[in-house]
């Protein structure tokens, strides 16, 4: 299996501070790849740079073979990645619904393969289980089905790889299962995913692959079972004595 | 091989290249030796450290409160017109009354407005947030001329006045000049002392970053912004006081030193008070290099006083490219439902229906009065009334749905208007507004151009800038607009057979032109809400960077925007014409633009109802003094009028429309979802004011226990800092 994204040494400086360094990951398509790491790991920044909201000091960003390190963050959605925020950008003073027909019309920009947005919106509402609230301004909806709303937004630029920061943050238990169940039926039709997430077992519950990222650097890489036996990532995570491992 | 040329490389050689043009164009012919070049500098750097005090006070205010104040000079104006009380008047000695007003006045309007206002606008949109300090602008300017009033001439003496000054090689430097670059200097390093090095400067710029931050320092968060605007005052006051007697006690020009200090504040790129200060040092060099060297003729009269906004306009050429910022969304504390077109329909019915009923003298209750009996003269009125109704309504778009907040358009239907005199309204050619239209398109899109790729503060800044050149140089130049020309500009055009002009015989039919006019553009901006234009304009505006995310084009969404908005400014443009007859060169000046804007946002300037809302607003006071005879309470109230709108929006932010607008429908029986949706937004509202006042009550002093610091956190919702034992997975060890 060839990566779909990958990037290539990335390295990202804020002033003195290196959030990343030279960090490689790769994601492949029909599974779920996870990147984990503590806070202020530099997550969020490699997202970032990903997408192309953060310009990387260096290194390059790779998708579908081409290198994207230089492209616009509309051009990289057009291609094919879509993520969501670990903290909230939906757009507020819309209903959940238009939410996500601004996404499914913005395809239509670049997809030619004419399908109609509103029945796309329908569908995704459907599957993401928002149909109730379509109507209701986001601004208004609870955090937790907010995270859903960008889930759906992101889905409906039928993106090929696509990006979850903390997806499970203000879910409770039961969304958080519901989440985890819609992203494998999502991988099984194809999709990428890149997850970052601090539920371990729901990290270990459903990547294939995981990359561990520390201070920002990648120290390990590998599936759940060697990740969790790197005595460097138990380290990382809060002194050595509390073993990751999945529920 | 590579040869990349950068675009601000290119942007440099044509600024240079258009600069060298004007310079060449009207040199005025003295002659370049030690005598003007030491009186260019004296009076340049006199000037320019004036400027550079009152920049380096907008920019500390900025940078510690995120608030960009529109009102800065207005309060130096004011203080220093209080200042000319204390001393001319009642002649106190110039230190008590230097005192009093810098040390007593200027602080406590600074912490009253902290108070009162701006601590409630920290996490209010740009527009709400610009709206009020506008108001606070007007509020000044109107109490300042009410209590000084410009009938009466009066001059601020020099300090040091009857002395002679300092002879530096052929020109003498008055004792005032020096006193200027001295002060400056000593706040230039008094700012920097203050902000870098002692602890209530470096809570202020901690606050910027963040509120937490800030919180460790040890200082109450009320003291530091309370400090910040009082500190801003004192610095506009300062300014206010050394430029007075330079430029005249005149409230206009002392008020329009904001476009300087938005300047200079724009190369300091908002944040670097040093930069500050040497922008306010271009700016005075610039003006005096033009007072020395330059002769403009009669064709550029008032280029002289564009020059800070033409620096405002370069500036922004060479600012970096703002990043799309993530974290920052602002959750909006309301919801509304989209009109359905027969509800649109029904509105745009209504406002027909109104108008027309008055204009047809149908409303008994009025009538007797002149303004009942609807005289030629209050016809033409209600038509000048529906004109600026048409310019509000073109910003509907623009401002309320994209989030570029932009005060160039009441400049844009001047320059609409005087095109129009040009391209048919003097043969009454009714596609001459067509042609109108299709210029002022790509006008409003170039105004916006610079500004594209920077944070919307800056469009601001440069819409601000475009209003003040477009009134100074565009429209006052002799192809625009012939001030010798007498007599009516524009003849009766026949749109669909009614004819339209500013004949009192056409007047009512004019008048019910302008207002199907705008019911239809009223109905069509419904629809176009409902389209996905609009949504993607709201989707930008909400987060450009979710925005980007999903392939939206920034770039181009907003140009589409800004032509439409264009586009409807200049057949506002169009119709003032008509409606005026005769344009005069100084019919649109910037303050007579603004308050439009202002009147806009406090109705809701999401809501294409408010531009109606707006005109009934403006219609009142004239309806009112018209019935009332002439109380002067009246008069009062139309003078604070601005700052009462300016107070109502920062409580107050979505606008009146929609506040008025849920209650009514909540009445309706049928309206249940009304009901429940106020219920849950007041509920929400409330959720958020209880952490605000938790803020308050933690005092956020030290010691700072961590005990304080979670609860900050809980309270601030930063989800960043949740505790790390979450990576345990549940029911595991800990
Ligand atoms: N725009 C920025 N400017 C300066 N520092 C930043 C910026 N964004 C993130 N950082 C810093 O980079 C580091 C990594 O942050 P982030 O990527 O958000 O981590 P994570 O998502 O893994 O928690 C943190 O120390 C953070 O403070
Ligand atoms: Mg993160």
């Amino acid at each position: 299996m060839s990566a779909i994204l990958s990037t290539q040494d990335i390295v990202v400086r804020f002033g003195v501070l290196q959030a990343v360094s030279q960090a490689s990951i790769e994601v492949v398509e029909g599974r779920v790849t996870g990147l984990i790491g503590p806070n202020g790991a530099g997550k969020t920044t490699l997202f970032n740079v990903i997408t192309g909201l953060q310009e990387p000091t260096a290194g390059k960003v790779f998708f579908d073979g081409k290198d994207i390190t230089n492209k616009n963050p509309f051009k990289r959605a057009r291609m094919g990645i879509a993520r969501t925020f670990q903290k909230l950008e939906v757009f507020g003073s819309l209903s959940a619904r238009e939410n996500i027909l601004v996404a499914a019309e913005q395809r239509k920009t670049w997809d030619r393969s004419g399908f109609d947005p509103n029945q796309v919106c329908d569908e995704i509402l459907e599957k993401v289980g928002l149909s109730d609230v379509s109507e209701f301004m986001v601004g208004t909806l609870p955090t937790g089905t907010a995270r859903l709303v960008e889930l759906a937004r992101a889905l409906a630029s039928n993106p090929k790889v696509l990006l979850l920061d903390e997806p499970s943050s203000g879910l409770n238990e039961e969304e958080t299962e519901e989440m985890a169940s819609l992203l494998r039926k999502l991988v099984e039709e194809g999709l990428g995913v890149l997850l970052v997430e601090h539920d371990m077992s729901f990290v270990m519950g459903t990547c294939q692959f995981i990359h561990v990222l520390d201070f920002g650097t990648i120290i390990a890489t590998g599936t759940p079972a060697e990740v969790q036996a790197n005595a460097q990532v138990q380290a990382a995570y809060l002194g050595t004595e509390t073993v990751v491992e999945a529920s | 091989m590579r040869l990349k040329v950068s675009p601000r490389l290119i942007s440099a050689i044509v600024v240079g290249l258009v600069v060298l043009f004007f310079v060449t164009q009207n040199w005025g012919g003295a002659s370049v030796n030690a005598k003007t070049i030491s009186s260019f500098l004296v009076v340049g750097i006199a000037l320019g450290g004036i400027y550079a005090i009152t920049a380096g006070g907008l920019v500390v205010t900025y940078a510690t409160t995120g608030i960009f104040n529109f009102s800065h000079a207005a309060i130096g104006c004011f203080l220093a017109f209080c200042y000319w009380q204390l001393t001319v008047k009642q002649g106190l000695p110039t230190l008590v009354a230097l005192v009093i007003t810098l040390l007593v006045i200027a602080p406590a309007i600074g912490f009253l407005l902290d108070k009162v206002i701006m601590r409630r606008l920290r996490d209010a949109a740009l527009v709400v947030q610009l709206m009020v300090t506008v108001g606070l602008m007007l509020t000044f300017m109107g109490i300042t001329l009410t209590i000084w009033s410009p009938k009466t001439g009066r001059t601020l003496p020099q300090f040091f006045q009857d002395t002679k000054g300092v002879q530096l090689g052929d020109v003498t430097a008055t004792w005032h000049r020096i006193i200027t670059v001295v002060i400056a200097l000593l706040v230039a390093l008094g700012l920097r002392f203050l902000l870098y090095r002692t602890r209530l400067g470096i809570s202020m710029r901690a606050v910027v970053d963040s509120r937490s931050l800030a919180g460790l320092t040890g200082a109450k968060p009320s003291i530091i912004s309370g400090a910040s605007w009082a500190l801003g005052c004192m610095t506009a006051g300062l300014a206010g006081i050394l430029i007075a007697p330079e430029t005249g006690l005149v409230v206009e020009n002392l008020t329009l030193i904001i476009v300087v200090a938005s300047a200079a504040a724009a190369i300091a790129q908002l944040k670097s008070i040093p930069m500050a200060f040497i922008g306010g040092l271009i700016i005075g060099l610039s003006k005096s290099f033009s007072a020395v060297y330059l002769e403009w003729g009669t064709d550029w009269t008032y280029a002289d006083e564009a020059i800070p906004a033409a620096i405002l306009f370069i500036a922004l050429l060479f600012l970096p490219m703002a990043r799309l910022e993530t974290g920052k969304i602002r959750i909006t504390k309301r919801t509304e439902r989209l009109t359905r077109p027969w509800e649109a329909a029904l509105g745009a019915g209504v406002m027909i229906a109104l108008v027309g009923a008055w204009a047809n003298g149908w409303i008994p209750w009025i009538s007797g009065t002149t303004f009942g009996e609807r005289s030629t003269v209050w016809l033409g009125r209600g038509a000048g009334f529906m004109v600026i109704g048409l310019i509000m309504i073109s910003l509907i778009p623009l401002i309320g749905w994209a989030g570029q907040v932009s005060f160039a358009n009441f400049a844009i239907a001047g320059i609409g208007a005087v095109l129009f005199s040009h391209f048919g309204g003097q043969n009454g050619d009714a596609l001459g507004i067509v042609y109108v239209m299709l210029v002022c398109a790509p006008l409003g899109l170039a105004i916006a151009l610079p500004a594209l790729r920077l944070k919307g503060l800056y469009l601001a800044l440069a819409t601000m800038a475009f209003a003040e050149i477009a009134d100074k140089v565009i429209i006052r130049h002799p192809n625009m607009l012939d001030p010798s020309a007498t007599g009516v500009l524009f003849k009766p055009v026949d749109i669909f057979g009614i004819t339209i002009s500013s004949d009192p015989s056409d007047r009512k039919a004019f008048l019910m032109f302008l207002v199907v006019t705008f019911s239809l553009l009223f109905f069509m901006l419904e629809m176009l809400r409902r389209s996905r234009w609009a949504r993607r304009w709201i989707a930008m505006s909400d987060s450009p960077a979710a925005s980007a995310t999903i392939g939206v084009n920034l770039t181009t969404t907003k140009m589409m925007v800004f032509m439409l908005s264009g586009a409807m400014a200049g057949f506002a443009g169009c119709m003032f014409g008509l409606q005026r007859g005769a344009l005069s060169v100084d019919s649109f000046p910037l303050f007579a633009g603004l308050p439009l804007v202002l009147l806009l946002a406090v109705q809701g300037v999401r809501y294409p109802v408010a531009a109606f809302m707006g005109v009934i607003g403006l219609a009142s006071f004239p309806a009112l003094y018209e019935v009332l005879g002439k109380p002067s309470w009246l008069t009062a109230i139309e003078l604070i009028g601005p700052g009462i709108a300016a107070i109502a929006m920062a409580y107050r932010p979505e606008g009146a429309v929609f506040y008025s607008g849920r209650d009514l429908a909540g009445l309706l029986p049928w309206r249940k979802d009304a009901r429940l949706e106020k219920e849950l937004m007041v509920a929400k509202e409330r959720e958020q004011n209880i952490g605000k006042d938790e803020i308050n009550d933690m005092g956020l002093t030290r010691p700072f226990t961590q005990d304080k610091v979670a609860q900050l956190d809980r309270v601030l919702d930063i989800t960043d800092l949740v505790d790390e034992t979450k990576m345990v997975p549940t029911g595991g060890a800990s």
